[in-house]
């Protein structure tokens, strides 16, 4: 792809990019969110037309190729939402669309599981291919994906974030699989935020930045912090940043909290001005034990309160809202922002009754808030009236942060609040975070992603199995420490 | 969170502005567009009489509009409006039998009523969790069954004469114009200015975030349909006011048309986007077609088609609009 260049709504999203690929390798490309990895790899897929610039693939110029002529010429892309049909069974999902037929339209249902089975085999898998989709784990529904890019005769497939959502064992199982393909002679452009896995397996890595190029090299003449300083233009040793702040006063009990969900027989304490990190496996109870802090699952026994002259308790989230507690949610587009609706909407929503005589908005006073968070939070908009949608989504980030800052809350509540995002704009939350801390606001901080709660947090609970197993203080803190933790056994028998 | 920066390509620019603007101002243009052909083809349209009644169908159109297109901003719908009107019909005749002093009670029980009958559509959608489109369905049937029942299928009473005061009008003024512009008026400024109005996009954009913002979002839904439900009533004390007596099929097919009036206004069918300045112009926009189908001698038939081309040209304009990068 050569001299690539496309934006949206006015926005650049890709400025001159080019990036060449030799076959029978693994092309690494990796940025930060908004880099324009995918972008550009939608305009490869023909699902975007590049403004400018022109692709090039086995020697013969392809502009303008539509979605479906890029498949025939044997490019697949494997996104990171797979497109599976979950009622229909492996096979007829590798050959959705193009089953063998035996005329008049009807299936020829032995050759498509022969051919299906053919193609697991190709790939080392042990797979029925009458098995619905819907029964698959994550990590075999990946491989279906893969084995219908082979169906293809895809010889360039490119993957992106593939390893979001695999865990350790089956991270293994895709790179031998990358590899075998790679023996056959497919190309592969692995898209990743793991660095650990570029350096595993790729042959040549493409770093783009704020949808530029900023250098393509053989992944041998790179380590690990030369590779972030180029995604992110800063050392990486910047990237937690430390205060020494003194632990404050008790401003949250949770006694023995149980909702209906996993969550059972919870208790913390929540300090003014600390960190409280939740470590823990998926399906731990994290978000459950967020959600039940704030109100948002009702309690089926225990109890949460303030400490001191508040003193409150809640049990819904207007009522934790108005009692200073806030959650910024885990999925930003599903449970945090308004799309549709303006930057200024999104903002002053849960502080409308301050803004407020007689139910009238009082439309100055409100300006003037959302001026200031976005200045306080440098937002890129176009006005106030913009609708969150047409923001980037570190902005559309941002704003959902300034809706809960501007209730001056006593205790933040964050659920993975860098999921899916950018070495760059970690380090901004990092920041905010400490000068939450600052002001004496205590964070809980929810996060899968070990080294970002042991960098970040003053102590760490730990959950396993719907509780709360352990309590790791950060001097302590060790990443095999509170994996064992959150992975002991035992657990389930001791509460039954 | 790296920086968007602005960037000046004139071709995609364009094409995202035009759809911004099909998606703020297709309707008016139509709108627009409809007058001028008017001229052309029907001039007769601007005879102040012609004008009269294009107004007159339009305000009992308009104000059911109003109702259901603040549903449809919280991701809802009504289709129980028709036996609302039908009910309000025969608690005006029933309760006042024609006399002129009770019509202010025989108003306020239909207006209970109705309430009530929100209240349900409402309590079901959100308690129940039962789909907008069944529940007002199911409600509309039992509104209508229960109105028949009360009648035994004829209905009795008399429409008092007080109400004919609707058909009265100073060139094109009316009070129903009046009303329902003064509604409208009232309504936008509840829309824009209030939390109340917040709060109800908020609901249709995004019910888990309101909910997660500590906004009480059943009580918001429900309260949306209970108006709906009451505004209904006032549109069928007005039509039962020009029509002059008990009718069983009083306002039929306005529950449809009041949808399709703010779907082509620019309201989305999924909440949350969308206002009463658009309903306006959809209610305008159809009554007007209809007018000039009319005035041009077609076949009621062909009205028919036109108007449903002219709706589906109107959504398939909006989604082109709406198409997320």
């Amino acid at each position: 792809m050569l001299n690539i260049s496309k934006s949206f709504a006015g926005v650049r999203a890709l400025e001159d990019v080019s990036i060449r690929c030799k076959p029978g390798r693994v092309h690494g490309l990796v940025g930060e969110n908004g880099a324009g990895k995918s972008t550009l790899m939608k305009i490869l897929a023909g699902a975007y037309k590049a403004d400018a610039g022109e692709i090039v693939y086995k020697g013969e110029q392809r502009a303008g190729a539509t979605a479906g002529e890029v498949i025939d010429s044997g490019i697949s892309i494997i996104y990171q939402e797979l497109a599976l049909v979950a009622q229909m069974s492996v096979a007829e999902n590798i050959f959705l669309g193009r089953e063998p037929q035996r005329g008049f339209g009807v299936l020829d249902l032995r050759s498509l599981h022969e051919r299906a089975a053919k193609l697991t085999e190709r790939l080392g898998i042990s797979l029925d291919t009458r098995t619905p989709v819907s029964e698959l784990t994550v990590a075999q529904r990946q491989l279906v994906e893969i084995a219908k890019a082979l169906s293809q005769n895809a010889d360039l497939i490119v993957m992106d974030e593939p390893s979001a959502i695999l865990a350790g064992s089956e991270l293994d199982q895709l790179f031998r699989i990358i590899s075998s393909l790679v023996e056959q002679g497919v190309t592969i452009i692995y898209i990743s935020h793991r660095l650990d896995e570029v350096f595993r397996i790729a042959d040549e890595v493409t770093v783009l930045k704020d949808g530029e190029l900023v250098a393509t090299r053989p992944i041998d003449q790179l380590d690990r912090a030369t590779l972030v300083e180029l995604m992110v233009g800063r050392p990486l040793d910047e990237i937690f940043p430390q205060t020494d702040h003194e632990q404050g006063e008790l401003v949250l009990v949770a006694e023995h909290i149980s909702t209906d969900t996993i969550l059972a027989d919870a208790s913390l304490e929540l300090y003014a001005g600390e960190i409280l990190g939740v470590a823990g496996m998926v399906g731990a109870g994290r978000t459950e034990l967020a959600r039940a802090l704030f109100g948002a699952d009702p309690l089926t026994s225990g109890s949460i309160s303030l400490v001191g002259d508040k003193g409150a308790s809640w049990s819904n989230p207007a009522q934790a809202i108005d009692a200073g507690l806030v959650l910024v949610p885990e999925d930003r587009k599903l449970h945090g922002l308004f799309t549709s609706l303006s930057v200024r909407v999104n903002v002053t929503l849960p502080i409308l009754s301050r803004l407020t005589r007689f139910g009238v908005v009082d439309s100055q006073a409100e300006d003037a808030i959302v001026e200031a968070a976005k200045a306080r939070l440098s937002i890129v908009m176009a006005s106030a009236d913009q609708e969150a949608q047409y923001l980037s989504g570190g902005n559309q980030q941002k704003v959902v942060l300034a809706k809960w800052l501007e209730t001056h809350p006593a205790v933040v509540i964050l659920d993975e609040p860098t999921r899916g995002v950018d070495v760059g704009a970690k380090f901004e939350i990092y920041k905010l975070m400490r000068q939450l801390n600052d002001r004496g606001i205590a964070i809980v901080m929810i996060s899968s992603e070990l080294p970002e709660v042991i960098g970040m947090s003053d102590r760490i609970l730990v959950m396993n199995d719907g509780r709360i197993v352990g309590e790791v203080a950060q001097a302590e803190a060790t990443e095999a420490g509170v994996i064992e933790l959150a992975t002991m056994a035992g657990s389930r028998a001791e509460r039954i | 969170m790296s920086v968007a920066k602005p960037y000046e390509s004139a071709k995609s620019l364009s094409g995202w502005r035009l759809r911004l603007f099909i998606a703020n101002y297709g309707v008016y243009i139509a709108l627009l567009a409809l007058l001028l052909a008017a001229t052309v083809l029907t001039p007769r349209l601007y005879d102040v009489n012609t004008i009269a009644v294009v107004m007159r169908q339009a305000t009992q159109l308009g104000i059911v509009a109003i109702g259901q297109t603040m549903i449809l901003l919280v991701a809802g719908l009504d289709l129980s409006i028709g036996g609302i009107f039908i009910m309000t019909s025969i608690v005006v005749a029933d309760v006042t039998n024609g006399r002129d002093e009770l019509v202010i009670p025989a108003i306020l029980i239909a207006l209970a009523l109705g309430a009530l009958v929100g209240l349900g559509n409402g309590l079901l959608v959100t308690k129940r969790r039962v789909p907008p489109f069944v529940a007002t369905l199911g409600m509309l049937v039992l509104v209508k069954g229960a109105t028949q029942a009360y009648t035994k299928g004829v209905p009795g009473g008399f429409v008092p004469d007080i109400l004919g005061i609707v058909n009265q009008s100073w060139y094109v003024i009316s009070i129903p114009l009046l009303l329902w512009l003064g509604l409208n008026a009232f309504f936008i400024f509840v829309l824009r200015r209030t939390a109340y109005g917040r709060k109800v996009y908020a609901v249709g954009s995004n019910t888990e975030a309101a909910r997660l913002s500590g906004i009480s979002v059943d009580t918001i839904r429900i309260s949306v349909y209970v108006l709906g439900s009451c505004l209904a009533v006032v549109s069928g004390v007005v039509l039962t006011g020009y029509v002059g007596y008990v009718d069983r099929f009083i306002g039929t097919g306005l529950e449809l048309d009041s949808i399709a009036a703010a779907i082509v206004g620019g309201t989305a069918f999924v909440g949350g986007r969308g206002g009463l300045l658009g309903t306006i112009a959809g209610v305008l926009l159809i009554q007007i077609l209809g007018t000039m189908a009319v005035l041009m001698g077609l076949d009621i038939q062909v009205q028919f088609i036109i108007k449903g081309l002219v709706i589906l040209g109107a959504v398939t304009l909006y989604s082109l609009a709406n198409v997320e990068e």
